[in-house]
């Protein structure tokens, strides 16, 4: 290891720079301590004076500075999750329940933003289209009344009713079993989406 | 606050003309990054802080208009040595163009005083 033959701050500077470089990719820090090391023990006798080692430091910089230079323009990186990000998710979730555009609303949002991949934009938008809502209104479609009344008279007659089987057409528990499960899925989609986009 | 409108302009002028004066140092043959640093720092005014233009050095291979080797130095670790591609030399040449433009034309403005 050459940083052995550096001069004690420079061997410091360069422990800082590793540091302050953690989040970049690591091929990429790798590439810069190299050169910053080069630089180093180029400009820097070992047996130099601390005064001599701190000028030269002083003229490369903040390793925090290089660092940020080393590091993309936000506008090259995807978005992080902001509120925009979370409005989405919400509305995707549970924007159902909003007079019905709710949900199509948190599309459009999910949709323009960078946050996420196609890919998981079109898993926000069809793993349970319309969300919680959709669940819970499948649910009470397989849960509603059996029976429903048709009643008409005919002049001068008695009047008449049927009684006509209802669009029950789920036992109980498979009804709530389907609500369950749209339920977590649409529960689920949120999760992924929040965690793609952190 | 005018003094801050200065300073922006003039380290956004800096980060516009940096890569092609590193091309520019390259046309008569290959450098070692150490030197090619020293050469900007010793600029004047060019340079405020010598250790961002390692950054711009990793930025221009990766864009193609430089290529590097690694050579052993007769002292100290390897030396990565920086050379133009032909797509940097089209770069450089194109510049090199544009910029007497550019430069003529803010000097006669400045010169008559258009611009205070």
């Amino acid at each position: 290891m050459t940083t052995d033959t550096l001069h004690p701050l420079a061997s410091e500077y360069l422990e800082r720079l590793r540091r302050a470089g953690r989040r970049l990719p690591p091929a990429r820090l790798r590439e810069l301590v190299t050169e910053i090391e080069g630089h180093l023990s180029e400009a820097i006798d070992p047996n130099a004076s601390d005064a001599q080692a701190l000028t030269v430091l002083d003229k490369l910089g903040e390793p925090e500075a290089i660092i940020a230079a080393e590091t993309p323009d936000p506008d090259e990186l995807p978005a992080r999750r902001g509120t925009k990000e979370w409005v989405a998710i919400i509305l995707v979730l549970g924007g159902g329940f909003l007079i019905g555009i709710g949900w199509f609303v948190g599309l459009v949002l999910l949709w323009n933003s960078r946050a996420w991949s196609t890919r998981e934009k079109w898993i926000g938008t069809l793993v349970v289209p319309g969300g919680l809502a959709t669940g819970v209104l499948i649910g009470r479609v397989l849960l509603s009344s059996p029976t429903k009344h048709f009643c008409y008279g005919i002049v001068g007659g008695a009047q008449r009713c049927t009684s006509s089987l209802g669009p029950r057409i789920a036992s109980p528990a498979l009804a709530v079993a389907v609500l369950v499960v749209l339920v977590l899925a649409s529960i689920a989609t949120s999760i992924y989406l929040a965690r793609r986009a952190a | 606050m005018a003094a801050a409108i200065r300073e922006t302009a003039i380290s956004q002028l800096r980060r516009g003309v940096l890569e092609f004066c590193v091309l520019a140092l390259l046309r008569d043959g290959e450098r070692y990054s150490y030197e090619l640093v020293r050469a900007l720092g010793d600029a004047e005014g060019l340079v405020t802080t010598e250790g961002t233009l390692y950054p711009l050095l990793g930025r221009l291979r990766r864009e193609g208009v430089v290529d590097t080797t690694w050579r052993e130095s007769p002292s100290g670790p390897p030396r990565r040595y920086y050379r133009l591609t032909p797509d940097g030399r089209a770069a450089i040449g194109g510049f090199v163009t544009e910029w007497t433009r550019f430069r003529d034309s803010v000097d006669a403005l400045l010169g008559n005083g258009v611009l205070g």
